[in-house]
């Protein structure tokens, strides 16, 4: 009925949802680098601290959070194996014949996981306390300056806000397909490689299909309102710097200080 | 063939679990009350609407071999669950579907019986992808594993029972065709699954009247050549017209379920249901209302009231209407004062 989509739009009061979302998309920026930086446990320690408290200050419990992250995890799984086993040094722990677990690759193996545990709970931070409206909006904003260069940011922002619109329609309309279909029989398990094939494209076809009927509507309902671009577009709500946005940035200030002593003097 | 539902309920929010635990739980806990919160607090364990937990809360009715049971219900009272419980697309949380005495928790017996009961979903023809009108009716027969000759007939049949020509239509692409025809196309999709029930949901939603008409006689044909029908519909009067019984879903609750005439009865628990009573009938009720002694029955289309009216005023006898100002000449006296 509702597809969990990653870190879908979680509303509750909070300061974090209230910042301006151009400035969560830049500490966003600031924060992945941040944590790219950390040069060891101590670093990547605190910056889990100083994540946590964020999620704390946007009043998301951890149950939603970790939901938000969860479909993901399966890409810090395969970075950890895959450092496990490509890094060498120290101690070899086990082998299994042309393969060699050591004592480096389980500390690499560990360190990243963690780290890119920690970017995606700042990425997810974002979505889970923005709309995908004002995640395309900032977008927008901040690719304005390229648009003398000829990028067309009003139209990307545009074409991405709609898709994002679109995504849990199509999954619905999906389902309706993939329940009709299965009414006549079809059935993507179990069955000959032909057999799915003809299943696959019964839903596939009508799928779209419909994305052309609704990209048609769509087109004239816009039409019929005057869309005409970006060009002298003025907007209801329009995203203004407050003091929580300058507390957010010596926050994100502090923590990348934290972070860098940890790892010089340690 | 027989639907059994025993106790019902659904949660959206426990379908994920569910799928993965198999339905055993399911069986263990029918009977069970939906949840103790809810059973105490008249709340449920989260969120803010306990209906929005449960899109279907113990319902249970039979489905007789050949009968005709209309479905009505406000948008989102669960009518829409309740028929993807019909062929085992979804399995009740609590309580169980049998068909013909078998549970349909069971995925072999729910494959079994994908064939046999037949779902029309609301505007079907968007399930339409095949090259041919006759390859997407033959989808459903291939994929029952019948062998060429088998699939032709099926199709030719299906086709004919829609009242569609194979020979005239059968090499279009379905997307070539008329929305009315693209539906029939998609209906025969069902029929060549050769059920022996047949769910509707809204079929005749979008259509206009002169479709709506024939669709509506095309299904009531199928139900006279022995199919039993389930039908979903908003329309009250399609469903006073045509079906033997009604069951009314509020709010994922079972409010009614008898033959439309005692259904029918109860105008205002379906006002507060969100629902009506037929055209007719709610004209013969302001009609008694204001003093007519029109006989307490269901008046299912205006043929049934007028032929009630004509016999009243048949008798010559002024008194018989109740009220002489109703046979009156005079304009002004053929209108009878409002009552508070």
């Amino acid at each position: 009925m509702t597809p969990l989509v990653f870190g879908r739009y979680y509303a509750t009061p909070s300061p974090v949802h209230r910042m301006d979302a151009r400035m969560k998309v830049t500490l966003l920026l600031a924060y992945i680098v941040v944590v790219l930086l950390a040069a060891n446990p101590t670093a990547l320690g605190l910056c889990a601290l100083f994540t946590v408290g964020f999620y704390v200050c946007a009043r998301i419990p951890m149950g939603v959070a970790i939901r938000a992250v969860l479909p993901l995890s399966f890409i810090v799984v395969v970075t950890a194996l895959i450092n496990l086993f490509w890094t060498q040094g120290g101690a070899v722990l086990l082998s299994l014949g042309p393969v060699h677990v050591s004592e480096a690759g389980v500390y690499q193996a560990l360190f990243m996981g963690c780290r890119l545990m920690l970017l995606l709970f700042g990425a997810c931070l974002l979505t889970l306390t923005t709309t995908a409206l004002d995640v395309t909006d900032a977008a927008e904003d901040m690719l304005r300056p390229f648009s003398r260069f000829g990028l067309p940011s009003h139209e990307l922002a545009m074409m991405a806000g709609i898709a994002l619109r679109f995504l849990p329609q199509f999954m619905t309309e999906l389902d309706h397909i993939r329940n009709a279909q299965a009414s006549r029989g079809a059935q993507l398990v179990d069955r000959s490689l032909k057999e799915r094939y003809g299943a696959a494209k019964s839903l596939v076809i009508p799928l779209f299909v419909s994305v052309f009927r609704h990209a048609e509507t769509l087109a004239n309902a816009m039409d019929a309102r005057c869309y005409h671009g970006g060009a002298g577009r003025t907007r209801l709500h329009v995203a203004r710097m407050g003091s929580r946005d300058f507390v957010a940035i010596a926050v994100l200030v502090a923590m990348a200080a934290a972070s860098t002593a940890a790892g010089l003097l340690l | 063939m027989r639907i059994d539902f025993e106790q019902v309920s659904f949660s959206y929010a426990d379908a994920g679990t569910q799928k993965r635990r198999g339905s055993k739980r399911g069986r263990r806990n029918a009977g069970a009350t939906p949840s103790d919160s809810l059973e105490r607090h008249g709340q449920a364990a989260w969120g803010n609407d306990p209906d929005e937990l449960w899109a279907l809360q113990d319902v249970s009715f039979s489905l007789e071999p050949g009968e005709f049971l209309g479905i009505a219900g406000h948008t989102g009272s669960g009518k829409s669950t309740l028929i993807q419980h019909l062929n085992g697309l979804l399995h009740p949380t609590r309580g169980r579907v049998l068909v013909d005495g078998a549970d349909l928790a069971d995925k072999a017996a729910a494959r079994s019986i994908r064939g046999a009961v037949g779902v029309v979903f609301q505007y079907p023809e968007h399930q339409l992808f095949a090259g041919t009108a006759f390859d997407d009716v033959a989808f459903g027969p291939r994929n029952l594993g019948l062998d060429a000759d088998a699939v032709t007939e099926r199709v030719e049949r299906a086709l004919a029972q829609v009242g569609l020509d194979v020979a005239a239509i059968g090499t279009m692409s379905p997307f070539e065709l008329s929305g009315g025809q693209q539906r029939r196309v998609a209906f025969a999709g069902v029929l060549a699954m050769d059920p022996q029930v047949l769910v509707l949901d809204e079929p005749v939603a979008g259509l206009d009247p002169a479709a709506r008409a024939s669709f509506l006689d095309l299904i009531k044909d199928l139900h006279a050549g022995g199919l039993s029908v389930v039908m979903v519909s908003h329309n009250m009067n399609d469903l006073a017209r045509l079906c033997d019984r009604v069951l009314v879903l509020s709010q994922g609750r079972q409010l009614f379920l008898d033959v439309p005439e005692a259904v029918f009865a109860h105008e205002e628990e379906l006002h507060a249901a969100g629902l009506d009573v037929p055209e007719a009938q709610r004209m013969a009720n302001s009609l008694r209302a204001r003093g007519l002694a029109l006989p307490t029955r269901l008046y299912a289309t205006a043929a049934d009231l007028a032929a009630e009216l004509a016999a009243l005023y048949a008798h010559g006898d002024e008194k018989a209407a109740g009220r002489t100002a109703f046979s009156s000449p005079e304009p002004e006296a053929a209108e009878p004062e409002e009552r508070p």
